[in-house]
């Protein structure tokens, strides 16, 4: 095999003066034609709408009749209107309380349903799999009807025990961590299932080299599991903190974004600026400062993997 | 910059879905031939097969004007009517919740419809309240196609329990009566309730509206707020003692939650809408309709109201053809099909109980709707209105201080009002 592409490399190597850059054309255009249908659509169901949705931001559009330029007042009124700052507040709490917790859970799991003499580690692993294949809608309504404080299965149960959790999904305390909870274990397993095929990259002799170095199982997970699982860590808390910047689905189904507010997340508040109030110019600067917050996190957490990476190198 | 590059690609994927709305179209209409419409509804049950058959028989009885109907849900008319409206696909006419009417007026994808008030004369006979709702800022923008008052729907084997023989006709009345149908208030979570009163979300966001009404109260008097009044004071005060200490119903509960108390036998009363008379059947229970009690200033209550109204689509043309259309619909024969076929008290005031006894739910509607009162008539961002009331009396059913929260919520309902 190795022969063989030594004796072809003199074939492949200079061409004739002006002939590459043909040949490259011809490459390069064979290659874009390719790439032409996902291209158009992208261009067509991201790019665009992306560069729309830029543009309605600074104007007071409706998606019907004359819309004025409006400079950047939708973006000073987002900094300063006190309720759409609270839901800016409520998203950054539903991502602080989301990502790390799924990302533990995630890893904690992974870890163990990674370990050889776990029995029926199939069935666990396709057990803790499954929320993440039903709908987020669906499971949304699931725990609304299971945790409801009159007819719910879950608080019929806890009564049972003598445990009264009450109306968790109208307590402005706990409405929060009810739904992020249930996100939690819609989302984990999918995080779960990239851990493990995360560890099952890892060599085997690197723990071998650390048991005889005479690390223990912490030492070992710190020193040879984080650092070579370094790259999938960072892919999940990307993804985990994109999919929690943009929480909608199950506070929509749950609690519509009460009570008094306080489940109501950015993304709440741009379906009802632009479905609502038909206010298309709010909801798409709701959507850019959506998109810089999640740009500037993931910038500083490709930064901070990155430097880690090069550090364990 | 590569890592700059994706980065900005993952993020950018996701948010932009967060925007991406979807499109319906729908057939275009013919210029030659007879003046063809498109009318969109969300009536999808037995109700949208009458009212296909009504314009099945409009278009039947003439041979100049053709209307196509199209049944969507009312979410996706709300979601798709402006974009499909701006590119030339959306409908010439178009059945909405009428609380929804102001916003589209506002944005200009209506149009007005003085002049079919003025000189229709099916107009007369319309039930007054019901045209209220079509009016914003002096201006007609569509004509009624439902408008049906909130009623309480009550399970008659446990009132027979409690030994209660007729409904309650007064507040004090209601009230006591929901204590004695509460069982177990004692021990602090009662097995069953007396009343499903909902705090927030309410059927139709009506619930509250039409208890202020009943103390002579209201959210709004035109272009002010008059939320914080004296009269809703004692009105939320009234009901967060019945509900904290009298135990009748318990906090936290919107509209679908007290639907699913009353459904599972564990309210004996509901506030709700004419759809509770099959879910309770459906449930098998033994139920009543009858009126929201009245309070200290008299009968009232909040009507659900479906409006229907040209769009900026249609031409000179079609807008006389719609109103040719809303005549036919109108007419005493198709006004009393209608209101049996959707279940909904008849549109005019010369179609008496009597004429729809045939179904019993919409004689006793019809009874009851000359106490209705549309919501929020012409409020474009009844949304933020609506809000700041949910938030008003689900803090005061958990025991905040009624005053100071309608107080509050009146400031927020009048920033609404100035947008």
């Amino acid at each position: 095999m190795t022969a063989t592409t030594r004796e072809r490399a003199p074939y492949r190597a200079p061409a004739p003066l002006g002939g590459r850059p043909l040949r490259r054309r011809g490459l390069a255009a064979k290659a874009f034609l390719f790439m032409l249908p996902a291209l158009v659509i992208l261009v067509a169901f991201v790019f665009w709408p992306m560069a729309s949705a830029l543009r309605l931001s600074f104007t007071n559009a409706s998606g019907f009749g004359i819309e004025e330029w409006v400079g950047l007042s939708n973006y000073a009124r987002i900094f300063t209107d006190q309720r759409i700052l609270a839901t800016l507040g409520n998203t950054a709490l539903y991502t602080v309380l989301f990502t790390p917790t799924a990302l533990v859970a995630a890893l904690a799991l992974a870890l163990l349903l990674n370990n050889r003499l776990l029995i029926a580690r199939g069935f666990f692993r396709t057990a803790l799999f499954l929320p993440f294949v039903v709908s987020l809608a669906v499971a949304a309504f699931a725990w609304t009807y299971l945790l409801d404080p009159q007819v719910g299965l879950l608080t019929y149960w806890l009564r049972a025990l003598g445990i009264q959790i009450g109306n968790v999904l109208q307590d402005p305390v706990l409405a929060m961590p009810t739904v992020v909870a249930v996100a939690i274990w819609k989302s984990f397993g999918f995080y779960m299932v990239i851990f493990i095929a995360g560890l099952q990259e890892i060599p085997e002799s690197l723990y071998e080299a650390a048991t005889i170095d005479g690390a223990g199982p912490w030492r070992r997970f710190t020193h040879v599991t984080l650092p070579q699982l370094s790259n999938t860590l960072a892919f999940v808390v990307i993804f985990a903190m994109i999919a929690a910047l943009q929480a909608f689905d199950q506070i929509y189904v749950m609690t519509g974004g009460g009570p008094y507010r306080s489940t109501q997340s950015v993304v709440m508040e741009l379906y009802q600026e632009g479905f609502k109030k038909l206010d298309l110019g709010m909801a798409s600067a709701l959507s850019y400062v959506l998109l810089a917050a999640t740009l500037i996190l993931s910038l500083i957490q490709f930064r901070f993997f990155g430097r880690r990476e090069k550090d364990t190198l | 910059m590569k890592k700059l590059l994706a980065t900005l690609a993952v993020s950018a994927v996701g948010t932009a879905l967060a925007l991406t709305g979807c499109s319906n179209s729908s057939t275009a209409a013919d210029t030659s031939g007879p003046v063809t419409l498109t009318f969109w509804h969300g009536y999808t049950e037995a109700d949208g097969k009458v009212l296909d058959q009504i314009v099945a028989d409009f278009n039947k009885s003439q041979d100049k004007i053709k209307i196509t109907t199209t049944t969507k849900p009312w979410a996706v008319i709300g979601d798709t009517l402006l974009t499909s409206l701006s590119a030339k696909n959306g409908p010439d006419i178009v059945a909405l919740p009428a609380e929804n009417l102001p916003v589209y007026a506002s944005k200009g994808a209506l149009q007005k419809l003085d002049d079919y008030y003025s000189s229709s004369a099916q107009n007369a006979s319309l039930n007054p309240r019901a045209v209220e709702m079509e009016k914003i800022g002096g201006d007609y923008y569509g004509v009624p196609t439902g408008f049906v008052p909130l009623s309480v729907v009550y399970n008659k084997t446990l009132f027979q329990k409690a030994g209660i023989a007729a409904f309650p006709t007064t507040w004090d009345e209601w009230v006591a009566d929901a204590k004695k149908l509460t069982v177990g208030a004692d021990s602090g979570t009662p097995q069953q309730y007396g009343l499903a009163l909902p705090d927030h979300a309410t059927v139709g966001n009506g619930v509250w509206a039409s208890l202020f009404y009943g103390n002579g109260g209201a959210i709004v008097d035109g272009n002010k707020s008059v939320l914080d009044s004296q009269a809703n004071q004692q009105t939320l005060a009234y009901w967060a003692k019945a509900v904290h200490d009298g135990k009748i119903s318990p906090t936290g509960l919107d509209g679908i939650a007290s639907d699913k108390l009353f459904s599972s036998g564990k309210a004996a009363m509901e506030i709700g809408g004419p759809w509770m008379a099959s879910v309770a059947k459906e449930n098998n229970i033994d139920y009543g309709i009858a009126a929201i009690p009245a309070g200290p200033k008299g009968p009232a209550a909040s009507a659900i109201g479906i409006s229907a109204a040209v769009t900026s689509q249609a031409d000179a043309a079609k807008k006389a053809a719609a109103e040719k259309f809303f005549d036919y619909f109108f007419s005493k024969d198709n006004a009393t099909k209608w209101s049996l076929g959707s279940g909904w008290p008849a549109l005019r005031t010369d179609v008496p109980s009597s004429a729809v006894s045939s179904n019993p739910v919409v004689a006793s509607l019809t009874d009851i709707v000359g106490t209705a009162r549309p919501l929020l008539p012409g409020v474009a961002d009844s949304t933020d209105v609506l809000t700041a009331v949910d938030e008003a009396t689900q803090k005061a059913l958990s025991g905040g201080d009624p005053a100071a929260l309608l107080k509050t919520a009146s400031q927020s309902v009048q920033q609404a009002l100035g947008k």
